[in-house]
């Protein structure tokens, strides 16, 4: 095992890691808002990403036009799995249970309608910054994954920033954290519900658009996103949307190191059993109660 | 209550009948139904008694099925061996597992079982000298009750379904006995149930364990019926349309996972009739139970019949 086969498996694991890390802040943000977990997080990726395909090259769209169409198609869908599905039950006092079958089977929806009226062929996106790749001790990454990382941590101190600064961040919090208390202060607790749907649609849209370039998207991408999502989601705590920036990493990072120990074909298995090993002996994950605090 | 039995009388003979009447394609979705009720009949224990959602059903089904397969095609035992064998391992990986992760609650035992799920179906595809596969393993003999060989749907049929009454008897059993009574204990309170010093840990493992042993049994009679098995029948796909059985039928009810059961077998195959917008039109099905009928079809059946008493009692005070 040289030193740039691991440095590789750094890049490797630090590229995807922010994808996961973008899936599962959007997942956590939703989580936090609404106390629902959204299994269809992976579907909000494809659908940035499919519109930003369309967009590009069916209607002609210049790239960071169709950049934003796709993230604007992630809101949109996000808001209008809020209002359409879950205000209605949350009013009827579902259960945490109906909920996330619920989105199970608008993931399935979902994925489906991409089958039917885009077909089954994976699609790529031009990368970001050209096809450059930068060489460090023989270690190849390419410009669109250093794009990708930027993005990734820019993404994560705004959303700290929106939590910590903003009124409209400041009022979601409230409202997930005390109901009726946010109510009486005057805040729309509905309407915040909503507003955290938009930003789980924009950060899962965001994730796709990203990974587009690397690795393609088709209907089926969306299980895989969600599944890891979710676990960098766990890792980090699940009400922590920061704390899923440390969990996507860590995922990323346990998965290329597991490639090259092990070998490739076992990256999901060594995945997910860490996963397990995480949520049965650090059930607030790898941050702890002090990660808690932080989102 | 005598019309209680009338109506168990009716539906018997309606069984009896069905595979005679109905043609091929329709007696192998029925045997389906057989299979996929008791495969949903361990999620439904869980979900409704302890109220845990298990995405892991797939990896039973898997071992049961390969555990069929290898004992009959590779090793040339009799099939009676692959089904034990199954059931064995099943059980046995459900206890190991189960401990640990039965920990876990809400969420985090969903995660977890789902992860469960994906590992497994990453092993059966990477272990190809076992499983076969992509390619899988072909050729697995039609089963044979002394002689008598259920080699077409109609006759596999009663088989599959005199196992899988069998198995609702067993669950049936387990409900109405002490540990149904401690089951019940722990879901409506779990801290009394402790304070009483019930094991709620090693109950939910028993759970657990007997749902592994309806999932493999379910494994091997597919592997049976299909005589070929690979690895995309135990996806997690697979896992998650095993728990729409009792969410869309109703957990706790025993012929709501049947109607669940030929929910998820029989819509599929109508709508595919209407082309490639079956796949759409399945998913906002599953939606709209999930919304309208929070607690299954037996649910809504239920507030049917409650509404239909309340209104008779109305009209004759």
């Amino acid at each position: 095992m040289t030193l740039s086969l691991v440095l590789q498996a750094v890049f490797a694991g630090v590229t995807n890691g922010m994808v996961y890390a973008l899936v599962g802040m959007g997942l956590a943000a939703i989580f936090k808002g609404s106390r629902v977990i959204n299994a269809m997080q992976g579907e909000f990726s494809v659908i940035g990403a499919m519109t930003t395909v369309l967009l590009l090259t069916k209607a002609g769209w210049p790239y960071p036009a169709a950049i934003a169409g796709g993230a604007l198609a992630g809101a949109l869908v996000g808001a209008f799995i809020e209002v359409a599905f879950v205000r209605y039950m949350a009013k009827k006092n579902a259960s945490e249970d109906s909920f996330l079958l619920l989105t199970i089977g608008l993931a399935l929806t979902l994925s489906a309608s991409i089958l039917f009226f885009v077909g089954r062929d994976g699609h790529l996106l031009p990368p970001l910054g050209g096809e450059g790749v930068l060489i460090v001790l023989d270690a190849v990454i390419q410009f669109h994954a250093l794009w990708l990382i930027a993005i990734g941590i820019g993404a994560t101190l705004l959303l700290r920033t929106f939590f910590h600064r903003t009124t409209v961040g400041l009022s979601m919090m409230a409202a997930s954290i005390d109901a009726d208390g946010a109510a009486t202060t005057g805040i729309n607790v509905a309407r915040m519900r909503t507003f955290t749907f938009v930003l789980g649609g924009v950060l899962g849209a965001a994730g796709g658009i990203l990974v587009t370039p690397l690795i393609g998207v088709d209907y089926q991408l969306g299980l895989n996103l969600t599944l890891k999502g979710f676990a960098a989601a766990v890792l980090g705590g699940l009400t922590n949307p920061l704390g899923a920036a440390v969990g996507g990493l860590t995922l990323g990072l346990v998965e290329s190191l597991a490639i090259i120990g092990i070998s490739s074909s076992y990256k999901d298995v060594v995945a997910f059993s860490v996963l397990i090993v995480i949520m049965i002996l650090m059930p607030q994950g790898i941050l702890g109660r002090a990660g808690r605090r932080g989102g | 209550m005598t019309s209680r039995l009338f109506w168990i009388a009716v539906a018997l003979a309606v069984w009896a009948v069905l595979p005679f009447v109905v043609p091929r394609n329709i007696a192998d979705l029925l045997v389906f139904t057989g299979i996929y009720s008791i495969a949903g009949l361990g999620i439904g224990l869980l979900l409704g008694h302890c109220g845990i959602v298990n995405l892991a059903q797939a990896t039973f089904y898997g071992l049961g099925a390969y555990a069929s397969a290898y004992c009959t095609v590779m090793m040339g035992l009799p099939s009676a061996v692959g089904f034990v064998a199954g059931a064995v391992i099943s059980m046995a990986l459900a206890y190991v597992i189960g401990r640990p992760i039965l920990r876990l609650t809400g969420y985090f035992l969903a995660l977890g079982t789902l992860a469960l799920s994906a590992i497994a179906s990453a092993l059966f595809f990477e272990w190809d000298w076992l499983t076969g596969g992509t390619l899988g393993i072909g050729g697995i003999p039609k089963l044979d009750l002394f002689g008598f060989v259920l080699d077409r749907p109609s006759r596999y049929y009663f088989f599959v379904w005199i196992v899988a009454f069998a198995c609702m008897a067993v669950a049936r059993n387990l409900v109405d006995s002490r540990t149904g009574l401690m089951l019940r204990a722990m879901r409506d309170s779990s801290t009394a149930a402790a304070s009483l010093s019930i094991d709620l840990q090693g109950l939910r493992t028993r759970v657990f364990v007997v749902c592994a042993l309806f999932g493999s049994l379910a494994g091997s009679l597919f592997a049976h019926h299909a005589s070929f098995v690979s690895t995309q029948s135990f996806t997690v796909d697979r896992s998650i349309s095993f728990l729409l059985i009792p969410v869309i039928g109703g957990a706790t009810s025993i012929p709501g996972i049947v109607a669940g059961a030929v929910f998820v077998t029989f819509l599929p195959e109508f709508l595919s009739k209407l082309g490639d917008i079956h796949q759409i039109l399945f998913g906002l099905a599953l939606v709209a139970v999930v919304v309208m009928l929070p607690d299954g079809l037996m649910g809504a059946v239920g507030r049917i019949r409650a509404w239909h008493v309340a209104r008779r009692g109305s009209d004759a005070g």
